[in-house]
């Protein structure tokens, strides 16, 4: 089961694909190569002319050296008469090869030339010498070593110390067949180029069906659809592994999608939660609020009334520090985007000053701003940027109150202004009390990070200054 | 003459309470408790207090429409969902926004405002120190010899935006972009000249100043 299943996938992978190729290529060469001389063969046959039949004698070069071989034997001890004889009649049998003999002498005793012109050229009957010298002889092997003609030298009584002289027979080119296969280097040279070139073609065909197969799903991947999540590749039919790779990819988007719809979902929840338990949590401490106004309308004892205006504080704390918990729950989950705008930061200070003026004054507070000069602008989204003044005002009224100071200025540090919110309370060390307060710097924390601002805080037993600049690596354009 | 508001309040026990202490307040209040009717009970009513989460019609909605049928009429929502979503979409139709749970003084202070800012209550005359206005007939006087002090209409205009933000610190640039309708550009001291003109005028010693107070750093502000 599993090996089938093994085999199935060897089956269908590129690799073994491949490899399917090479090994034809391969095969096909000792397959074609036979197939190349038959394919001649029968080609050269069927359109060539026979060759004449007085011819046939001379096409098996064997049987003619063993014939001669054979005759001179015969002719061991033979007076040069019998031999010119015997010559004479294998002559009339061979018509068309020359003959001739040399006696132990070197002199050449019978010399034969076929009787047609153009053969007797080809056995160079002329050429041959009345009387051999050891360099005749040697030339004359040379030139039959080179086929030029061919010759058939045997020793009289097929022996060479016989010392009765040597026969030799002389076949013109025109009667072998040599010639027929002069073409046969060519035409095999042509089929093994083919065979290559046919071998190169469906490579390369391979390798563009991968390529085209890949750049598709390369496309895909890198075009994403609506959602931000590529378009599922269509299958291309096929369970190679760019087929699995395929079918992985659409796995991945769809479940891509899913986590997107899911994540979606969970943002609604999210804020609906946040929503829900907001007005569960609000519209009781209002109702509160409201009847102890109502209460504050009875006659009290001055402890009660005291007692009222408490309640109402901490009723407003309760409230503040419910928007804090809310707004830090969908801030950190990223939940929130920010709408970055260029404004004036100076003028959004005063704005935010103005409205806790009120408060400070009736605290008692020594309000010192100090905001002049020209616009800073800066990339912040309005109304988080109040958030972040709100979130450190209230700060100093619950924590700093002793210090009963406040002050916000501008300060030039390096090549930009930065903003410095101060107190006179006890510092941040000393701050044990206040629960809830890391979750109001939770929060400016996480806002001037996302406005790509920084703060730093100096803290001292005298007070505290909160240093607001930009981020160092964000635009120093517009810095002053 | 008495003036009536339109409050609509799911929370029965926080539309009594808050109803009872609006009349108390003597203002007329007809209180609905979903949005159904609303526009029907508008008519006649000078401000519309909505709460945001009502059943069926939600307080935007509602709001909206109270809006294209009244446009005069100003609208204060009232929220008990965090600021992050609602103040963005809330604040396009309404003139204010308070959230839950506010103090009944808040709410009376935000709704004499914009009452204020509507017109709905200039013809009552305002009494600021030694002065009383009249808004609606662009006269002030001195209140104790009833002498009419004539102002110029910039140095009228800056007076009544201080006075329709009474008791509310205002920065320079929201003064000179609210009476000139230009932005202001820092450095500019037309503002400033208009402002000592006008303490010149009203004020008994112009050199300390009583009535139009300067907030150092910030801006002006006129109290009660």
């Amino acid at each position: 089961m599993r090996t089938g299943s093994y085999l199935r996938r060897l089956r269908s992978s590129l690799l073994s694909r491949y490899l399917l190729i090479i090994v034809i290529a391969l095969l096909f060469i000792p397959v074609v190569i036979p197939m190349t001389f038959i394919g001649y063969s029968i080609f050269s046959a069927q359109t060539r002319e026979d060759s004449p039949k007085e011819y046939a004698p001379y096409t098996s070069i064997a049987k003619l050296e063993t014939r001669w071989h054979q005759e001179a034997l015969n002719l061991l001890g033979q007076p040069p008469e019998s031999i010119n004889e015997r010559i004479r009649q294998l002559s009339d049998e061979y018509a068309l090869a020359g003959m001739f003999w040399v006696d132990g002498q070197g002199k050449t005793q019978l010399n034969l030339a076929p009787a047609d012109s153009e053969l007797r050229k080809q056995v160079h009957a002329e050429a041959v010498p009345e009387q051999w010298s050891a360099a005749e002889a040697v030339a004359f092997m040379k030139k039959s070593a080179a086929l030029e003609p061919l010759a058939i030298v045997a020793f009289i009584g097929d022996r060479e110390h016989a010392g009765e002289g040597f026969m030799v027979m002389q076949i013109p080119d025109a009667l072998r067949d040599e010639q027929s296969f002069d073409g046969l280097g060519s035409w095999y040279l042509v089929v093994l180029i083919l065979i290559f070139a046919g071998f190169i073609v469906v490579s390369l065909l391979f390798f563009i069906g991968v390529r085209n197969r890949l750049l598709r799903l390369q496309t895909a991947m890198s075009f994403t659809g609506g959602g931000g999540v590529p378009e599922p590749v269509t299958p291309g039919g096929r369970s190679d592994e760019i087929g699995r790779l395929e079918e992985a990819f659409n796995t991945m988007v769809s479940e891509l999608t899913a986590s997107r719809a899911r994540e979606a979902e969970e943002e609604g929840l999210r804020k609906r939660l946040v929503s829900d338990l907001s007005h569960d949590l609000r519209t009781p401490l209002t109702v509160i609020r409201t009847h102890l106004h109502v209460l504050g309308k009875e006659s009290l004892s001055p402890r009660g009334q005291e007692s009222l205006v408490l309640m109402d504080q901490r009723i407003e704390n309760l409230s503040g520090l419910i928007e804090n918990l809310l707004s830090f729950n969908l801030l950190s989950s990223g939940r929130i985007t920010l709408q970055l705008e260029r404004r004036d930061v100076l003028r959004v200070l005063r704005e935010s000053a103005a409205a806790w003026y009120p408060l400070w004054e009736k605290e008692g507070f020594t309000i010192g701003i100090d905001l002049e000069g020209e616009a800073l602008y800066w990339n912040i989204d309005e109304s988080w940027f109040r958030r972040i003044l709100d979130n450190l005002f209230q700060n100093i009224l619950r924590h700093a109150r002793s210090g009963l100071y406040v002050g916000i200025g501008l300060k030039v540090q390096g090549s930009q202004r930065v903003i410095v919110i101060s107190d006179h309370g006890g510092g941040m060390d000393s701050r044990s009390d206040s629960k809830g307060a890391g979750l109001g710097l939770s929060i400016v924390d996480l806002l001037l990070k996302q406005m790509e601002l920084e703060w730093k805080v100096e803290s001292s037993g005298e007070g505290t200054h909160i240093l607001i600049s930009r981020r160092a690596s964000s635009d120093n354009l517009n810095k002053i | 003459m008495s003036i009536t508001l339109l409050y609509v309040e799911d929370d029965p026990e926080i539309g009594s309470a808050v109803s009872a202490d609006l009349r108390e307040r003597q203002f007329a209040v007809r209180w609905l408790s979903s949005g159904e009717g609303a526009i029907e009970a508008a008519a006649g009513c000078q401000l519309a207090v909505l709460d945001v989460m009502l059943p069926g019609l939600d307080g935007f909605t509602v709001g909206q429409r109270l809006k294209r049928a009244y446009p005069g009429m100003p609208i204060l929502m009232l929220s008990a969902r965090t600021s992050i979503d609602d103040k963005l979409q809330g604040l396009e139709f309404a003139d204010d926004y308070l959230t839950k749970p506010f103090h009944p003084d808040e709410l009376a202070a935000r709704i004499e405002v914009l009452l204020r800012r509507s017109g709905a209550a200039a013809a009552v005359p305002l009494q600021i120190k030694h002065l009383i206005v009249y808004e609606g007939n662009n006269v002030v006087q001195e209140a104790a010899t009833g002498r009419e002090i004539p102002l110029t209409g910039k140095q009228f205009q800056i007076f009544t935006y201080l006075l329709r933000h009474l008791g509310q610190i205002l920065t320079k640039e929201q003064i000179y972009e609210a009476v000139w309708g230009e932005s202001y550009i820092e450095g500019d001291k037309t503002l400033m000249v208009h402002i000592r003109y006008l303490r010149e005028k009203l004020e008994l010693d112009p050199a300390a100043p009583e009535i139009i107070e300067t907030v150092r750093g910030i801006g002006y502000r006129v109290r009660a």
